[in-house]
């Protein structure tokens, strides 16, 4: 019997339904101690003073950490991409979002924990957050970090661009510019399961860390970069999550709980509260997208340009990433011969961003298709006509110039309007996804196709190619 | 007060695998002496059945049933790097990593099989549990027997590793030129909706959706993916918002019922499609679909409104209070020559004035200028 | 004071307003019930309370005394599945797992309390409660009918439909 392509039965299905698979906060030890935080009330403050002392010698406390107990403070989530370092795993001089974490107690129960959580001392001066990230440029705004409001990518370029074909010309040519803003608003990951970690000192001086990651390797790669451990000295165990949607990429609750076990040599757990996953942990980034469009009577879009503005929020996390791969993606699902995209990274002092399902793309595709559909009104034209028209083909080439070799935006349109009984007139209906010819390669497309490429690490007879020596 | 009905579209297009590339997975497997397979590889699964789907791909590529496999995924002492389970990579990357270790995997078993058979290992077959000769299904061994020869009798070991990556690319500074993917999936959705034109709410009646999944390796657990993805969308696209008055700082709330998120009542009937066209670079032609199952609602949805109550709402989620708002200032478009521009007030020109980026750092050109 | 949890008499040390959540995850170690808010509004944490589902991180032990409780761990083992945990497992009605429990519960509490077939309508009613980011609550809504009308014992086939797209 095959497998692929059955419904197989889950391979954890027993489990989860006898209430068997284990998550991180299902697991306990004897000795162990239980982690609270203590976080940033303001959007924006230089921290005047911090006194843990208090809440150190409040009953059951083990250990209260502050940024001076992480041995490297200051790690990216972009590192092995290049991009420079930005957040403190504790904040040292000042606090730049609600809910940044200042130091966290370890103690004998949860209780005991979060009354030493209240008896810590700070003395803030707070300052004017910025918010709005259309202001980025704005002469006088609060500046959110040192560097200023907005990331560059190269030392002489702030933005992600992508630029195609002759764009003033098909601005010139146009017979409609369609224009629209789309703002796609920030929103929780909302995992069931909150993110945690059980961090256990081995005697041999290894750390084991029982963590909600997403990404085990990883998360082990930032903790151990934090901790300035080698990797072999740690060992990660996970591998079953209660939910992800990108929420548990960020590495806070294994670092913390590692530093804490080390110093007390104690077990320790600490689990976010769903205040803390709500409010304090990362959301999905608000967008801020501006598409023209040079677009004929009908139906052609001759060029686009877009402007983005990614609220980033108030550290790197993973930004540039999304902001790259979001501008991948501006010409959506078609063939668009002249383009020029922008894109910028924005820091502001809301709760920084991070992965969520359909990361950098959800908000392109919101905005290109919300475009669209606009564009159809404006000339009268029917939304799947002007889709079917546009769509991607075989050998036409994406903004950054991929070359389509087995695009389907045509077969799931057609199929879409079957699916809801659609009637569409009888030549759309015979459209294909293969190489644009006739009527529908007008002149404005005949530059930007390619010959499809084979790719080198292609499938044969079922089997996977294994040149490059894996 | 009325409900009016509308119906929206939209077609996405969504990457397989991370951005620019550069993320490897890597797997091991060997083969207990009684022919159990144990597969090892750093991925997590998240609930979207990882280690349901990654079993079947070994099992298939070794030629061993389905339940003979384990899939050790647990920590990171006994399992090679996964890059992580994001960027809609776990049955694509991952996959292929797996498919490569159990290849190699299947190639050890033949060699083995091939001595103990006398039969040249081009000859051989593995399915099913069984090695057979070709053409003569009854001249065969079972897997457990080979395995158990390698380890008793040969002293040798039966095991197989493999990696994948898709190489890592730099975009060009000007143009962004690059292949920054393995694979593209695509799909296509119809939002049927009713708005009440006096409250301003929105129900989402019905969504029809089709995606090009390459191979739906199990075809119950894509769908969970469809499934779970168009109510995820329909939150984003209705009712969730970590900021009421973006960008003022005020959180909608700390709780579920504070913070809205979809619950069973907001389930709309659903019509799901799976296309299959093989990517050739996919493991068994499979790309991805766990990510992109969130994107399309919210413009189809979106225009489905615009097509009930002919207003377009473009700051998500379209909450009653903007769908309201929206009605109330019913805003058309400026035209001015051959320009239509839509959201004037919300474009950065409105809120960054001239005078300010005249006074700032401001040296891009807006979109309009 | 005295609880008799799946079955078994416990005594719990626990002071009077801990809450059974609490009690059961770190005294009594039941982890089945899951800790996803601790504010009474996801349903991770039910549990059967003398055959009721109830929050258990809204409820005090010292409000419960000697009552009867029951969790997930107690409706079935693999070799002898509930009716409803053999649906929710034919249907897929589990991605992540982390709502299973609860929503295990609460369907066997409604399934017994109306006894018979149930409609969609009602399940919804009766677990709208309950959160589920995974699974877009479509295979939990059918797993809990089929358990209502007893058609378990074979895999739910799946409504997707596959096609081989058209170049
Ligand atoms: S943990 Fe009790 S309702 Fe969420
Ligand atoms: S299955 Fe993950 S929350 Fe329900």
């Amino acid at each position: 019997m095959k497998a692929v392509g059955a419904s197989l039965p889950r391979y954890d299905g027993i489990d989860h339904v006898t209430a068997r698979s284990r998550f991180v906060d299902d697991f306990s030890l004897p000795g162990m101690l239980w982690a609270k935080a203590f976080r940033s009330p303001v959007a924006s403050a230089r921290i005047v003073r911090l006194d843990t002392t208090r809440a150190e010698a409040m009953p059951g406390v083990h250990a209260v950490i502050t940024h001076a107990d992480v041995p490297n403070n200051v790690v990216g989530h972009q590192e092995v991409w290049g991009i420079a370092p930005d957040e403190p795993l504790l904040a040292e001089h000042e606090v730049r979002f609600v809910g940044q974490l200042i130091a966290v107690v370890a103690a004998e129960t949860e209780a005991e924990a979060l009354d030493a959580v209240q008896a810590i001392e700070l003395e803030l001066e707070e300052r004017i957050p910025f918010l709005d990230v259309r202001n980025a440029w704005d002469a006088g705004q609060p500046q959110v970090t040192p560097d200023g409001n907005v990331f560059f990518y190269y030392p002489d370029q702030p933005q992600r661009q992508i630029r195609k074909g002759n764009v003033s010309e098909a601005f010139a040519a146009a017979d409609v510019i369609v224009e629209g803003v789309y703002r796609p608003g920030a929103i929780e990951q909302a995992p069931a399961e909150p993110a945690a970690a059980l961090a256990i000192p081995e005697p041999n001086g290894r750390v084991t860390i029982h963590s909600t990651s997403q990404a085990l390797y990883y998360s082990m790669d930032i903790t151990a970069r934090h901790l300035r451990m080698p990797m072999g000295m740690l060992k990660f165990v996970g591998g079953t999550v209660g939910g992800g949607f990108g929420g548990k990429i960020d590495t806070k609750t294994e670092p913390i709980t590692a530093v804490l076990a080390l110093k007390t040599q104690r077990p320790v757990k600490w689990r976010h509260t769903r205040e803390e996953e709500m409010l304090c942990s990362t959301t999905r980034a608000a967008w801020h997208v501006e598409i023209a469009d040079a677009v004929t009577h009908d139906g052609w879009i001759l060029g686009r340009k877009t402007l983005t503005l990614h609220d980033a929020g108030a550290y790197m996390m993973t930004s540039a990433y999304a902001c790259s791969k979001h501008a991948f993606h501006l010409a959506g699902a078609y063939s668009i011969p002249a383009v020029a995209f922008n894109t910028f990274v924005v820091m502001t002092n809301h709760v920084p961003t991070a992965a969520m399902r359909g990361f950098g793309v959800t908000s392109a595709s919101f905005a290109v298709e919300t475009h669209m559909n606009r564009i159809a009104q404006v000339i009268g034209m029917d939304p799947w006509e002007l889709r079917l028209k546009n769509a991607n083909r075989v050998g036409d080439s994406s903004p950054s110039r991929v070359v389509y070799g087995n695009p389907s935006t045509v077969s799931t349109l057609l199929a879409a309007a079957e699916a809801a009984d659609v009637e569409l007139p009888p030549d759309e209906r015979a459209m294909t996804n293969a190489k644009r010819s006739g009527a529908l390669l007008p002149a404005h497309l005949v530059e930007q196709q390619r010959e499809p490429v084979t790719h080198p690490l292609v499938w044969r007879d079922n089997h996977p190619a294994l040149e490059g020596g894996v | 007060m009325a409900l009016r009905r509308g119906r929206g579209i939209a077609t996405i297009e969504y990457p397989t695998g991370m951005n620019q590339g550069g993320d490897p997975s890597q797997a091991w497997i060997k083969v207990k002496p009684d022919g159990h397979v144990d597969v090892f590889s750093g991925t997590v699964d998240v609930g979207q059945g990882s280690k349901t789907v990654h079993t079947q791909i070994a099992a298939d590529m070794i030629g061993v049933p389905y339940d003979t496999v384990t899939m050790n995924n647990f920590d990171t002492d006994t399992s090679p790097v996964s890059f992580g389970t994001f960027a809609s990579r776990g049955t694509f990357i991952d996959g292929n990593a797996i498919a490569v270790a159990a290849y190699r995997t299947r190639q050890r078993l033949l060699e083995v099989a091939s001595r103990m058979m006398e039969v040249d290992p081009e000859d051989l077959e593995i399915a099913d549990g069984d090695v057979a000769v070709h053409g003569a299904p009854e001249r065969k061994v079972s897997v457990a027997e080979v395995a158990a020869t390698a380890s008793w009798t040969y002293g040798e070991m039966i095991a197989g590793s493999g990696a994948w990556m898709f190489p890592h690319v730099e975009p060009d500074k000007e143009t962004g030129e690059c292949e920054p993917h393995a694979a593209i999936s695509y799909a296509s959705c119809v939002a049927d909706v009713e708005v009440d034109d006096e409250t301003g709410e929105v129900r989402v009646t019905k969504l029809v959706q089709v995606y090009d999944v390459g191979r739906a390796i199990n075809p119950t657990l894509v769908e969970g993916q469809i499934q779970g993805g168009a109510v995820m969308g329909l939150g984003l696209a209705l009712l969730e918002e970590s900021y009421p008055y973006y960008p003022e700082l005020s959180h909608r709330g700390p709780e579920f019922g504070a913070y809205a998120v979809p619950g069973m009542a907001d389930l709309p009937e659903l019509k799901n499609v799976a296309l299959e066209d093989p990517d050739p670079v996919g493991p068994f032609g499979a790309k991805a679909v766990g990510e992109m199952a969130n994107n399309a609602q919210s413009p189809a949805i979106v225009a489905a409104i615009h097509d009930a109550v002919g207003v377009w709402v473009t700051e998500l989620p379209a909450r009653p209070e903007r769908v309201l708002r929206a009605l109330d200032e019913s805003r058309q478009p400026r035209r001015d020559g051959r320009r239509v521009i839509y959201d004037e007030h919300l474009a950065v020109a409105a809120v960054s004035t001239a005078e300010n980026r005249a006074e700032g750092a401001w040296r891009f050109p807006l979109v309009s200028e | 004071m005295k609880l008799v949890v799946n079955g078994k008499e416990r005594l719990v040390a626990a002071g009077p307003l801990t809450p059974l959540l609490h009690v059961l995850r770190e005294e009594l170690g039941l982890v089945g019930a899951k800790a996803g808010c601790q504010h009474g509004s996801c349903g991770t944490c039910t549990v059967l309370i003398d055959g009721e589902p109830r929050r258990s991180c809204l409820t005090p032990v010292g409000a419960i005394e000697g009552a009867s409780i029951t969790t997930a761990e107690a409706l079935g083992d693999p070799a002898n599945l509930s009716v409803v945990q053999a649906a929710f497992d034919e249907h897929y009605a589990a991605q992540c797992g982390f709502c299973t429990p609860g929503m295990l519960l609460a369907a066997t509490a409604l399934i017994e309390r109306k006894g018979g077939a149930l409609e969609r309508d009602e399940v919804v009613e009766a677990l709208g409660g309950h959160y589920c980011r995974c699974t877009g609550y479509v295979k939990i809504v059918d797993a809990v009918v089929a358990a209502s009308r007893g058609e378990t014992g074979t895999r739910a086939p799946s409504t997707l439909e596959i096609r081989a797209a058209g170049s």
